[in-house]
């Protein structure tokens, strides 16, 4: 696979976003220089390819990615890989907030700290942080794994609904409706399985799962046809 | 969505020139109206006064009463005022004055008249500059890129509780307090309960813009005896809303963010200076090549960073 260079600087982002897709739909790997942190860089890649961010991106980095293997060698704000549903987004330095908000698949690895919301409204997927969660890691996730080396911060498991938080730390304090429970050993396994997957060190780990204590969710039927008479 | 900036430098150099490159690179957080607080070099005697005048037809007249209300006060004109020489019906004036016997009791005058020319700022070395439009162009019509000093903070403004206009762009002045200034980037939900209260109390309100409440707020605060440190903490418990605003003087920055962790603040420090955006890439634009950041992204904090100065420290 041959590697091609695209420069950011202060050039138009759709432009370059296209560049993007040009080159990873004609097979090359793509290595992105001068990104000055900006945003909206590599929203809506392809289904397969590599793309190398050398810096630091902006919000929504990676955003409705379907495929592509993007790798952020420092730091990336807001809302990164929102709305993504497939590929895998590395982070080497710190992810900021709403990091995978509403993503529908794919895998998040943050190599450093996360921010604020880490998952939020997240509905399929993983995300993995092998530093610490900031303030209302997984608030209202529908499903999927965050999964954290470090600690969580305040109100962890905020509000969750059917996803998972998964603290190997310290845990600041539990958000509303978020309950720990005790792991079964297939779920570590499967955890387990993941993290070897990323090459990360296998060992004990005092893993704490948070879920939903569900007493927000107060209606009693799940008959969705009892919803269409409102 | 608002953008904020603040910068500190080690020594008095270009502050207005790394200010209008911040806010010029938050642009699109709100282009309705841009404003900058800028310490420049004290004077050794008496204060800068900033104002802003809403039509230049009576300018003369309405500068007349302002330096007028300056003399009751025991003060007078140390310079000629700077004019702006824009076409706008409103305009922007610079004066250096001796300092009022009473600086309180001069604002409380100065303010009877400000429908017409309100003070924008005061002190030994604050000066608020504000204006419609996005960074390039407030800069330009003011000269903010040559303006030289050791720390300032910067605001763009997307208007969403009250009008677009000259006057209710930020930064804030802590009037009656010289060289004390606020920018916010949020919504304050307590607004008309806290406005309410500090009226009561005699505080005027100069706008309907949310964000004067921090600086009328924190004038309160300072009047109690606490310290601006007390202050900021204070803030995060009592102000409702989602918010992070920075507050100046002549000491440094100060920073307080609400209990929703919404606002986002970065910073790079090092050697004594600061470069704090509401963005990274706007931090890029001073410092391209650093990513050693600092993001204020929890719930509740405060923080003060104080002014280093080389020239202080010798």
């Amino acid at each position: 696979m041959s590697e091609k260079v695209i420069q950011v600087g202060h050039r138009d982002i759709r432009i370059i976003n296209q560049e993007f897709l040009e080159a990873l739909e004609a097979g090359h790997s793509v290595v992105v220089t001068d990104t000055l942190s900006r945003h909206n860089l590599g929203v809506g890649l392809p289904r397969s390819g590599k793309i190398h961010f050398d810096g630091s991106v902006g919000y929504y980095c990676g955003g409705l990615n379907t495929g592509t293997d993007v790798r952020v060698e420092n730091n990336a704000g807001w809302g990164t890989g929102e709305a993504m549903s497939g590929g895998i987004i590395t982070v080497n330095g710190y992810s900021g907030m709403s990091t995978g908000a509403a993503m529908l698949g794919g895998l998040i690895h943050v190599k450093g700290d996360c921010g604020p919301r880490c998952g939020v409204a997240m509905k399929a997927g993983d995300i993995v942080v092998e530093g610490n969660l900031g303030y209302q890691a997984g608030f209202m996730a529908h499903r999927g794994r965050i999964i954290a080396l470090g600690s969580a911060g305040p109100s962890c498991g905020d509000a969750l609904w059917e996803a998972e938080v998964w603290v190997a730390g310290d845990i600041e304090s539990l958000g509303v409706d978020a309950k720990i429970v005790e792991p079964e050993a297939e779920e570590v396994e499967g955890v387990d399985a993941l993290l070897k997957q990323l090459g990360l060190e296998e060992r004990f780990r005092d893993w704490r799962k948070i879920v939903s204590e569900q007493k927000l969710w107060y209606f009693e039927s799940r008959d969705a046809n009892s919803w269409l008479m409102i | 969505m608002c953008g904020i900036a603040g910068r500190i430098l080690n020594r008095e150099g270009e502050v207005g020139q790394d200010l209008v490159e911040l806010m010029d690179a938050q642009a699109h957080r709100g282009a309705d109206s841009t404003g900058f607080a800028i310490y420049t070099k004290p004077l050794p005697e008496g204060g800068k006064v900033r104002l802003m005048g809403f039509d230049r037809r009576n300018l003369n007249s309405d500068l007349d009463d302002v330096i007028k209300i300056l003399r009751n006060h025991g003060s007078d004109l140390l310079t000629d005022p700077q004019i702006d020489d824009a076409s706008s019906a409103h305009y922007s004036v610079r004066l250096e004055a001796k300092e009022p016997a009473n600086v309180e009791n001069w604002i409380a005058e100065a303010d009877l008249i400000s429908n017409r020319i309100e003070v924008l700022s005061y002190g030994i070395s604050l000066e608020i500059i504000k204006d419609v439009g996005d960074a390039e162009a407030v800069a330009d019509k003011h000269h903010l890129r040559t303006m030289q000093g050791t720390h300032g903070l910067g605001h763009a403004r997307l208007a969403t509780e009250s009008d677009v206009s000259p006057k209710a762009s930020h930064p804030f002045w802590a009037r009656p307090f010289p060289d004390v200034a606020i920018v916010h980037n949020g919504q304050i939900t307590n607004y008309y309960l806290w406005r309410d209260k500090l009226e009561l109390q005699g505080y005027r309100f100069m706008t309907e813009n949310d964000s004067e409440l921090l600086a009328v707020w924190i004038s309160d605060q300072k009047r109690k005896g606490l310290s601006l440190q007390q202050a900021l903490i204070k803030s995060v418990s009592e102000i409702d809303g989602v918010f992070t605003f920075m507050i100046s003087d002549l000491n440094g920055i100060g920073l307080a963010k609400d209990r929703f962790a919404m606002k986002p603040l970065v910073t790079l420090e090092s050697e004594g200076e600061l470069i704090a955006a509401t963005e990274e890439q706007a931090v890029r634009r001073i410092a391209p090549d650093r990513w050693d950041v600092f993001n204020y992204d929890g719930p509740s904090m405060t923080q003060i960073w104080p002014l280093h100065t080389i020239e202080a420290a010798a």
